[in-house]
């Protein structure tokens, strides 16, 4: 963490424009620049901003999500969409639409549900690595807090 | 059906944790149902193989690549099949009394029932694949059944022999079948055979055959491979009565008898064989007169007769088949009896060294009557069926195709293994029974209860009734056998009185009077000394090896990894070089085009120069935020790339993954001083510099010739035309990303996420005790070797240091945090 005033200044105002970016990128990436993984980095940039800027518990406790839950939520979901073809017969992952476009995010389909559950995995996994490197005490010893305890720490893995 | 039969023996095997909850001696009875159904088809499809015809099964398996699941009944696969299935009946009758009192009975019959299925599958299967899996999945069985009492290391050090000597074996095998059938034209065994000129007349006969030998020597524990047998009788009695009598084996013989028709008869095959197998006979018989242990006697005793049978397959000849079959069916018979009284007489007398037994012959009347029937069988005394199997293999001897003078050879040493034969087998009983009593360690010997003899008696009941009248039944079943191995139509048929006084009578009459004669001085010769020097020991040897072994991976782990972080990239950069540099030169001197340079745009060549540029500011940079903005310059370069030729989502993903690592750096930065230091000297950083630049150069290189070079259509027009019109979407290359390719995807994110439970398990679930990164700077882990010294305790050796285990040979406390080590987890 810095302490600086101006990158939390800016820090405090980019995390819902980051995050608005994000949505963003992920709808449109059917059609234009964007899709799942970018906007999947993009908004675990907002939240790794707020981990440089204020420290990893500010940032646990503005978003308090499980990220390891994210991240597995997040492949869990694109392979779901992928069994439904598998139901109906034809290979696993064939893309199935609706047929009438929903307004303000266009066709819907099976790839676009996926493209999501990339999303998801990206935020995920990116968050949590640099939540677990940041809350590592000898790597990132300029913390002042101890580390809160979200997770019960598993006596031997 | 015979499908059926293997499939079920491997599917039903968790039957066998029935045993748990029946009392014992009924879970034994019940269980042995499951090898008695098998054995009951088997005997039912006998009548079809004995009247000449081939019982042929086939599944599909990859039917794109030609490959089936195929079974064939045919009169080998019918001998092997009834005695694996029969000899199974009665081990599973007799392991519920023999472990009666063990409380892993259960896993024990599971571990049987799945050698029974492999072992089944193995000399059914016409498949070559499918047989080496079979193969594979006998000696993964052994190793559980030889290794079934685990907290004895010398079960696992026996186990894990048998183990390494037969899969390396079988690696070997598995080569020279896929040789074959590539000479073949085929995987199915069945076509092969059929196929014998064009296989003997192949480039690929030599190697091919050395390859199969090297599987087939170490499976049936040949000489010099003959030693893990003796170390396999550490497996509980029942399986090693089954191992040695009708299955694991004799699976090297089956296989050479099988291939028989189609690669014998060559200088290679015959000599070979006949000199391995007549070796490994005379050194199993001269080793077991001198064992005192009566499993290791009895073990030792089955390599001297599998050295017999490989003799067989080898020496040529008219009669040398029958003689195989002969002594398969009677060596299962008599050791099979054998190993299970000599487990009765351990169980009931608490040893089995003849040096603490003798004497019993009052207080085991039963076992004696039995021991003695099946001893005098394998001593090849009349009327027993032994005699009947040694007569044919003496008989067998004298026609053979063999060179003369070596066939004289042959004749004289199979007559030392037959005096020899008698000498043990005496030993054998005398030792036991009679004589003077030894000092009893338990205080009431007697009989080993009836249900426990049961199996055995069957057995030598055999041994006794079958020359006694049922010889034609027994043609009639080794019949089609050995037209299987002769591949011609043959009628044979076996006397237990000789028609004639031929030289084979003359030589086996020779062998029972000088046997017989020999006998009082059987004490002095299996007491003198060694004639072989201690050094030759296979054991020792054997320990030596694999002592070396995981003396050099430690020596080679510790040069590679030793924990700089530098060296390893050092390390993977130069094996990079090596894999891409060695084919682009090749290339190059090929004759590469030269660059086109005629159409590089302005921007083009700004973007190109700023890389350079930034990577030398990134060397003269003096403070670390420097450095890294300044490498930041290098990802916004390639973005920028990606941004003239047009790929806007590669652009925006490169820069988004650029700015994350900058920030993961001055996450980890932030710890580091703010000015770099020079540590290294100055030869390390030229040297460095050397191979940065030659990766560089390499890595330009690579770059300019994938481009400029193609040598299949592009298919970005076809994506481009696909991508509205199957992925209803306009951004192709997301389209690509999870609809065309959404498989990688799926497969990509799988592997995101498993690197981050990687890395979340090693930094948050690490115990208290582990010591932290900040502990062990500085500290050198304890010298343990690889595997550590546990690992290395279970390989059954000694750890390199003595001292470290406690006075009673147990594990010495290790201080907390080395055991947790990740070398010595392994």
């Amino acid at each position: 963490m810095y302490e600086s005033m101006i990158l939390r200044t800016i820090a405090r105002l980019m995390l819902p424009l980051l995050l608005l970016l994000s949505l963003f990128m992920v709808v449109r990436g059917h059609h234009l620049p964007g899709g799942g993984f970018v906007g999947g980095l993009l908004a675990s940039a907002a939240i790794i901003l707020q981990i440089v800027a204020f420290g990893p518990d500010y940032a646990r406790e503005i978003i308090p999500v499980n990220y390891l839950r994210v991240a597995a939520i997040g492949v869990g979901f694109a392979a779901c969409w992928g069994l439904l073809a598998l139901l109906q017969g034809d290979p696993f992952m064939a893309a199935r639409w609706l047929d009438t476009p929903i307004p303000g995010i266009g066709k819907l389909g099976t790839p676009v549900m996926f493209d999501v559950g990339v999303y998801l995995t990206v935020i995920g996994v990116t968050t949590q690595l640099s939540l677990v490197l940041a809350e590592e005490p000898t790597l990132y010893p300029l913390r002042r807090s101890p580390p809160p305890q979200t997770e019960p720490v598993a006596p031997e893995g | 059906m015979l499908t059926a039969i293997v499939l079920s023996m491997l599917a039903l095997a968790p039957v066998g944790l029935l045993a748990r909850y029946l009392p014992r001696p009924l879970a034994g009875w019940v269980l042995a149902l499951l090898p008695l159904a098998a054995f009951a088809g088997f005997a039912a499809r006998a009548p079809l193989v004995l009247n000449g015809g081939v019982l042929i099964e086939s599944l599909p398996w990859a039917p794109e690549m030609g490959l089936s699941v195929r079974f064939s009944l045919d009169g080998l696969s019918l001998l092997f099949a009834l005695l694996v299935s029969g000899i199974g009946t009665l081990i599973f009758i007799y392991t519920a009394y023999y472990l009666a009192g063990d409380p892993g009975m259960g896993r024990f019959y599971v571990y049987l029932a799945i050698f029974m299925g492999s072992m089944l599958g193995l000399v059914l299967a016409d498949n070559v694949l499918l047989l080496f899996i079979f193969w594979e999945l006998t000696s993964v069985s052994s190793y559980l059944l030889v290794g079934y009492k685990h907290d004895y290391p010398e079960a696992r050090r026996g186990a894990q022999m048998g183990l390494l000597i037969t899969v390396a074996g079988g690696l070997a095998l598995l080569v020279g079948l896929v040789l074959l059938s590539n000479a073949a034209g085929s995987f199915e065994l069945s076509e092969m055979i059929a196929a014998g000129e064009a296989l003997r007349a192949s480039p690929f006969y030599t190697p091919a055959l050395l390859l199969i030998f090297l599987g087939c020597f170490t499976k049936s524990a040949q000489f010099p491979f003959h030693i893990w047998l003796p170390n396999a009788m550490q497996a509980p009695t029942p399986a090693s009565a089954y191992l040695h009598s009708a299955t694991m084996v004799k699976a090297g013989v089956y296989l050479l008898a099988r291939l028989h028709p189609a690669l014998s008869e060559t200088p290679l095959w015959t000599y070979t064989l006949t000199a391995v197998g007549g070796v490994t006979m005379l050194v199993g018989a001269v080793i077991a007169l001198r064992k005192d242990d009566i499993k290791a006697l009895l073990a030792y005793s089955t390599v001297s007769l599998l050295g017999a049978m490989v003799l067989m397959t080898g020496i040529g000849g008219h009669d040398a088949p029958l003689a195989l079959v002969a002594l398969i069916l009677a060596h299962a018979l008599y050791k099979g009896a054998l190993f299970m009284l000599a487990g009765a007489v351990d169980h009931e007398a608490g040893t089995r060294k003849l040096s603490e037994l003798g004497g019993l012959s009052r207080e085991m009347p039963r076992t004696l009557a039995l021991t003695s029937l099946a001893a005098l069988s394998a001593a090849g005394i009349p009327p027993l069926f032994g005699f009947v199997a040694k007569e044919e293999l003496l008989h067998a001897t004298t026609h053979s195709k063999l060179a003369p003078g070596v066939d004289m050879l042959v004749v004289g040493a199979t007559l030392v293994a037959a005096v020899l034969g008698i000498l043990y087998a005496w030993r054998l009983v005398s030792g036991i029974f009679f004589g003077p009593a030894a000092p009893r360690k338990k205080a009431h010997v007697h009989d080993a209860p009836i249900g426990m003899l049961v199996a055995p008696g069957v057995l030598t009941l055999l041994s006794v009734i079958l020359p006694l009248g049922l010889l034609p039944v027994v043609s009639a079943l080794l019949q089609p056998a050995v037209v299987a191995i002769t591949g011609e139509p043959e009628e044979i048929s076996l006397h237990l009185i000789p028609s004639a006084l031929s030289l084979p009578v003359v030589l086996s009459l020779v062998a029972i009077g000088s046997g017989a004669a020999l006998t009082r001085f059987v004490k002095q010769i299996s007491a003198a000394p060694s004639p072989l020097p201690a050094w030759l020991d296979g054991d020792r040897i054997y320990d030596a090896a694999i002592s070396w072994l995981l003396d050099s991976t430690t020596a080679f782990t510790r040069a590679v990894q030793n924990g700089r972080l530098r060296n390893y990239i050092l390390y993977s950069l130069l094996a990079l070089l090596a894999v891409i540099l060695t084919p682009l030169a090749l290339f190059a001197l090929g004759g590469a085009p030269a660059p086109d340079l005629s159409d590089v745009t302005l921007p083009e060549m700004v973007a190109a120069l700023l890389v350079p540029l930034a990577i030398l500011g990134a060397i003269r940079a003096r403070s670390r935020l420097g450095a890294i903005i300044v490498t930041g310059v290098v990802g916004a370069m390639v973005s920028f790339m990606f941004v003239i030729y047009s790929g806007p989502d590669l652009a925006l993903t490169q820069l988004l993954v650029e700015v994350i690592s900058t920030v993961f750096f001055l996450l980890v930065f932030a710890v580091l001083p703010a000015s770099f230091q020079r540590l290294s000297s100055r030869a390390t950083r030229v040297r460095d510099g050397v191979i940065a630049l030659g990766i560089g150069a390499t890595m330009a290189a690579f770059t300019w010739i994938a481009a400029s070079s193609r040598l299949f259509p592009s298919i970005s027009a076809a994506f481009k035309a696909e991508a509205l019109a199957e992925g209803k979407g306009e951004n192709v290359v997301n389209v690509i990303l999870v609809d065309f390719r959404g498989f990688d995807t799926m497969g990509e994110i799988t592997v995101l996420f498993i690197a981050l439970l990687g890395t979340y398990a090693m930094l948050r679930l690490r115990p208290e005790s582990e010591p932290t990164i900040a502990d062990m700077r500085g500290k050198t882990e304890p010298d343990a070797g690889f595997l550590g010294r546990r690992g290395r305790r279970e390989m059954g050796l000694a750890s390199r240091a003595g001292h470290e285990n406690g006075p009673d040979g147990s594990e010495a406390p290790a201080p907390v945090g080395q055991a947790r080590g990740g070398q010595e987890e392994q």
